[in-house]
């Protein structure tokens, strides 16, 4: 740690001149932003060698060095959190222009980012609006990962096109379905909200997925939906074992242990691609309702600098060309809505996606499901 | 000498004791108000304390059936180590053969296995298409259960992962008895059994109650195993807690439990201080 530190900041001394040096030959017209980003390697090969090189050489790009810092599995996201939170606050410069990953959602939600209103991106409009709502409209969201139906074609020849049609095959197949505790991973958390949503009025759907304020008391109206989760027990793998996080879900699909599940789209294409899936393995979406899906944002700080040139980042990361990095890099699903993308991608989404993000509940209320699952379910 | 380790323990360790008691019974104030910002379903007072997020807890059906497994998988894990250990010990003290050792040295193995991995072997070996339902398919037993994501799974792995911390203790306790008392007793005439009974078990005591509340207070706190080879419901509370911590943002409730663990910890240290104490009476009477 120590050691890196060191690099780091050896780095930094170097570089600062440099920088200063690049910036005079140019006559002041290069302009750099610096941007965070946590996650894994895929996120960070996603920026590093495909968006930010791809901006650089745009029109609007080309006078803009993109700065990139990255944090390997988020190790400090506290402190970068901290750091912003006390700068915005003295209305200082943080060091940052622009945040991605979770970061992002927190300062939105703590009123820290510029408002999405206030961005002059032009691509905006291709985004689904729904997706700012669960940010407050102060983070934007550029990629994103739905869950799917995954079913083995060895043994499934139709799958089963909507909700209802999915309870009847599984109870007509008992054994062969399963998803693992929403409390350990996206894709069983979702089909669990599915089933709940379909037996809840809109109006109770509407105010648990976009009010921020948190009311408990709309919570009993889970009730119905929950005993219907509750009575697929017998029918699911083994009389009930539901297996702890997403990959566990992937590993019995992969062994044919069971035949049908939910599954995340970017996860279970990597895996087809990487060959941990066998090919017998397909993707599917159901509908009435869809499985709900989620974004990745990106967020401007409000105490950003050179926030034009940010915006016109922001502005190619939300064009086809960048969103179609996302699709080939890391299986994720274009931010943007799939009708603005080219026909290879709406062709390898058609089974997958209904064209947009259904969003999911709050936080606070997802909280409270998964606890009301785990004591009410297995 | 003595100031600064106790002033790191009071730090670090009392300090932040004493604010998770006070957050238990309801105070959120003071050095509980950052976590105050994002917990949800708190029972919070403002001046005196309150029971209620321990009526909370205990009131939950789920959570109270928890706390029943995890109390009978201790206690199963605490026996049936206590037995292997001082058997395979037993062994090896009294029959110094080659086959003695081999077995001695099979059990220390899995303490050189991280836990994570022992805990997915297990889950695979006992799984649905494991090695033990395959060879019993093909001795015509069609029906074997699934172990994998069940208690007993957890059970076994817990002691396999047990068991050479105990064999270790107990052969070290055993060995330190001296070839001369257990001569003089079978030139007395006593049978090997009684041998067992009079004089190896009285002077084992203490090694046996060590591993017995340390296996016990590992088990009872634990979280890999449970984890990864234990039922969605009802586990151990290792993975229950972390999962209202992190997940149900129940972050009070995740503590209260914590605090029963915590008492239950207590309960296993008493026998060991106890064991300790008496053993210490006895060693200053004899010199």
């Amino acid at each position: 740690m120590k050691a890196r530190l060191l690099a780091i900041c050896a780095l930094a001394l170097v570089a600062a001149p440099a920088a200063f040096a690049a910036g005079s030959t140019h006559a002041a017209k290069t302009v750099t932003i610096t941007m965070y980003s946590s996650g894994d390697v895929n996120v960070q090969s996603l920026w590093q060698d495909h968006i930010i090189p791809g901006f650089e050489k745009t029109k609007a790009g080309r006078h803009v060095k993109v700065n990139f810092i990255f944090s390997e599995h988020g190790i400090n996201d506290g402190t970068t959190l901290a750091r912003i939170g006390a700068a915005v606050k003295q209305r200082k410069w943080a060091g940052f222009d622009l945040i991605d990953g979770g970061v992002a959602n927190t300062l939105a939600l703590d009123g820290l980012n510029q408002p999405v209103t206030k961005a002059t991106a032009p691509n905006l409009k291709h985004v689904n609006p729904d997706l700012l709502k669960p940010v407050k409209g102060a983070a934007i969201p550029y990629r994103g990962s739905s869950v799917v139906l995954a079913y083995n074609s060895q043994y499934v020849s139709s799958p089963p096109k909507t909700l209802q049609a999915l309870l009847d095959w599984i109870k007509a197949h008992p054994g062969k379905f399963t998803y693992n505790s929403p409390n350990t991973g996206g894709s069983g958390y979702s089909f669990a909200e599915t089933v709940v949503d379909s037996t809840l009025p809109a109006a109770t759907l509407a105010s648990l997925t976009t009010t921020s304020n948190y009311d408990p008391s709309i919570e009993s109206a889970w009730k119905q939906g929950l005993s219907l989760l509750h009575s697929l027990n017998p029918y699911v793998y083994n009389n009930g074992v539901y297996p702890n996080g997403n990959q566990a879900t992937l590993d019995l699909l992969a062994k044919g242990q069971i035949w049908v599940a939910p599954v995340w789209s970017d996860q279970s294409l990597t895996a087809l691609a990487n060959g941990t899936l066998p090919s017998t393995i397909k993707l599917t979406q159901i509908s009435n309702p869809s499985f709900t899906g989620g974004a990745a944002y990106i967020g401007v700080p409000k105490t950003a600098r050179n926030k034009q040139s940010v915006y016109k980042f922001v502005n190619y990361i939300l064009s086809p060309a960048a969103q179609q990095q996302i699709v080939t890099v890391m299986a994720g699903f274009p931010g943007i809505d799939i009708k603005y993308m080219g026909d290879a991608i709406k062709q390898k989404f058609e089974d997958v996606a209904a064209n947009s993000l259904r969003p999911g509940y709050g936080t606070k209320y997802g909280n409270d499901f998964k606890a009301q699952w785990q004591q009410t379910v297995p | 000498m003595v100031l600064p380790p106790v002033a790191v323990i009071t730090v670090f360790i009392g300090l932040p004791v004493l604010a998770a008691i006070a957050y238990t019974l309801g105070r959120a104030d003071g050095p509980n108000s950052v976590v105050n910002l994002f917990a949800q379903r708190q029972h919070v007072v403002k001046h005196g304390v309150t029971l209620a997020a321990y009526r909370d807890v205990l009131g939950t059906p789920s959570v109270r059936s928890d706390l029943w497994a995890t109390v009978w998988i201790t206690g199963a894990t605490l026996s049936i180590v206590l037995v292997v250990a001082w058997g395979i010990a037993l062994y090896l003290r009294i029959s110094n053969t080659r086959v003695a050792r081999i077995v001695s040295g099979l059990s220390v193995v899995p303490l050189f296995i991280p836990v994570v991995i022992a805990g997915y072997a297990s889950l695979i070996f006992y799984s649905s298409d494991g090695f033990l339902r395959t060879v019993a398919y093909h001795l015509g037993f069609h029906n074997f259960p699934t172990l994998g994501y069940t208690l007993t799974c957890v059970l076994i792995t817990q002691v396999w992962v047990s068991i050479p911390f105990g064999v270790l203790m107990m052969s070290s306790g055993l060995n330190a008895v001296p070839d001369a008392l257990i001569e003089a007793a079978r030139d007395a005439g006593a049978s090997l059994p009684r041998t067992v009974v009079s004089v190896l078990l009285p002077m084992n005591v203490i090694p046996t109650v060590i591993t017995a509340t340390f296996t016990g207070i590992g088990v009872l706190g634990s979280f890999t195993i449970p984890y990864l080879t234990g039922p969605s419901a009802p586990n151990m509370l290792g993975p229950v807690m972390s999962n209202f911590f992190g997940a149900y943002g129940q972050v009070q409730q995740a503590e209260v439990m914590a605090m029963i663990v915590f008492v239950v910890a207590i309960g296993l240290g008493t026998v060991y201080v106890w064991a300790n104490v008496r053993a210490q009476k006895r060693a200053s009477v004899i010199s």
